[in-house]
């Protein structure tokens, strides 16, 4: 008799094992992926100044300071949209560099003219705040493209010896900065208070 | 009985569903690998006769290939990269503008004269195994070819030992019943 009622038990428990497996599907994440970009080095690169094309950039502005890495543009909705969040940082004393990338801008895509962007630029600055120390223009988004960056916005913290130590896609607010972004620069921290 | 044949119909069921899904699964790989190639060789500029697959991969008429062979190649590899913005559209497929900075990545690669499988590397270390759509086997994803196999081979045993013990117990009842009514005649 015991045998079998563990047999007749058997398709119950077969079945409750798949309502787990799919109840659980039903809060995962489809786009939450691990990024290939972690624990790397930042991809060199030798990138103008958004605003000024003189200017150029490469690795070396990473040297002797943690920085976040705020992949944006002006085509972006939720960029703009966490600019005030990222003021918000700034004023903290965190040091935000933007990484802009236009397609529109592109020969091959758009028509846009790099004045018409920069006026652009300028207008969603003044109107939602202005976190950047400054804005690296990726003019044919290779370096977003090394970076493994599917969208905008997505923000990276880079540690001081050039490191990527994070890379969040989406957004930036509260509870992703407390959830994500501050145990990883306590941990930062404090490797640096033992050197 | 009625309970009987039920519990059978279950048990062949998932027998039958598990292998299915098995085979289906790997007759999908192989349909799409060889989909795409299908596809690949009937672009070639010189047939007309595919003008409806040359419009749905107008974007390869954006590049310039010396040889119909690389062009071959382009589409190929346009068709087995997986676009990291959307869900499940290849890079071929998508218009996101991320799809766009690939495929003109794929076609720099292969300008540089980089191989197939040099171009799906250099995307796989950037976007991660997510980006290529044949997974690699790895102690993690062979749980996606075990699974089934175990499964089905759990599910045979049990319908081969449950279908046996009653018939030899049938048997010696039989058999017991018989000696007694021989008995009984003697």
């Amino acid at each position: 008799m015991m045998k079998k009622l563990s047999y007749s038990i058997l398709p119950l428990v077969l079945f409750l094992a798949l309502c787990f497996f799919l109840y659980q599907g039903l809060f995962s994440d489809p786009r939450e992926r691990d990024s290939s970009a972690v624990s790397k080095s930042f991809p060199s690169f030798k990138l103008p100044d958004l605003m000024d094309e003189t200017v150029y950039y490469d690795n070396t502005i990473f040297d002797g300071q943690m920085t976040l890495i705020n992949v944006w543009g002006v085509w972006c909705v939720t960029c703009a949209i966490e600019l005030p969040y990222l003021e918000g940082l700034r004023d903290q004393g965190y040091r935000i560099v933007g990484l802009y990338y236009d397609q529109d801008l592109d020969p091959q895509y758009g028509t846009k003219t790099l004045q018409r962007v920069r006026q652009e630029v300028k207008q969603t600055l003044s109107k939602y705040g202005d976190p950047y120390q400054f804005n690296i223009f990726d003019v044919y988004r290779d370096t977003a493209l090394d970076l493994g960056v599917t969208g905008a916005p997505e923000t990276l913290l880079v540690d001081a010896q050039g490191v990527i130590r994070l890379h969040h896609l989406g957004d930036l607010n509260e509870r992703v900065w407390r959830g994500k972004f501050l145990p990883i620069i306590a941990q930062i921290q404090a490797t640096q208070a033992v050197e | 009985m009625k309970r009987f044949f039920f519990r059978t119909l279950f048990f062949r069921t998932l027998i039958v569903a598990s292998l299915a899904s098995f085979f289906h699964a790997h007759a999908q790989t192989t349909a799409d690998v060889s989909a795409s190639t299908d596809q690949a060789a009937a672009t070639s500029p010189s047939d007309t006769a595919a003008s409806d697959t040359l419009a749905a991969n107008d974007y390869a008429e954006n590049y310039a290939f010396d040889d119909a062979h690389d062009r071959k190649t382009f589409l190929a590899l346009t068709e087995v990269l997986r676009c990291p913005m959307c869900q499940n559209q290849n890079i071929a497929d998508s218009d996101a503008m991320i799809a766009h900075d690939m495929r003109r990545k794929v076609y720099q690669l292969m300008q540089q004269g980089q191989s197939e499988q040099q171009v799906i590397d250099f995307m796989k270390e950037r976007y991660g195994d997510f980006v290529y759509y044949q997974p690699p086997v790895n102690s993690v994803t062979i749980w996606l070819w075990l699974t089934p196999v175990i499964f089905a081979g759990i599910m045979l045993l049990v319908f081969i030992y449950r279908k046996k013990k009653p018939q030899t117990g049938d048997l010696q009842a039989k058999l017991a019943r018989a000696n007694q009514l021989l008995k009984e005649d003697e």
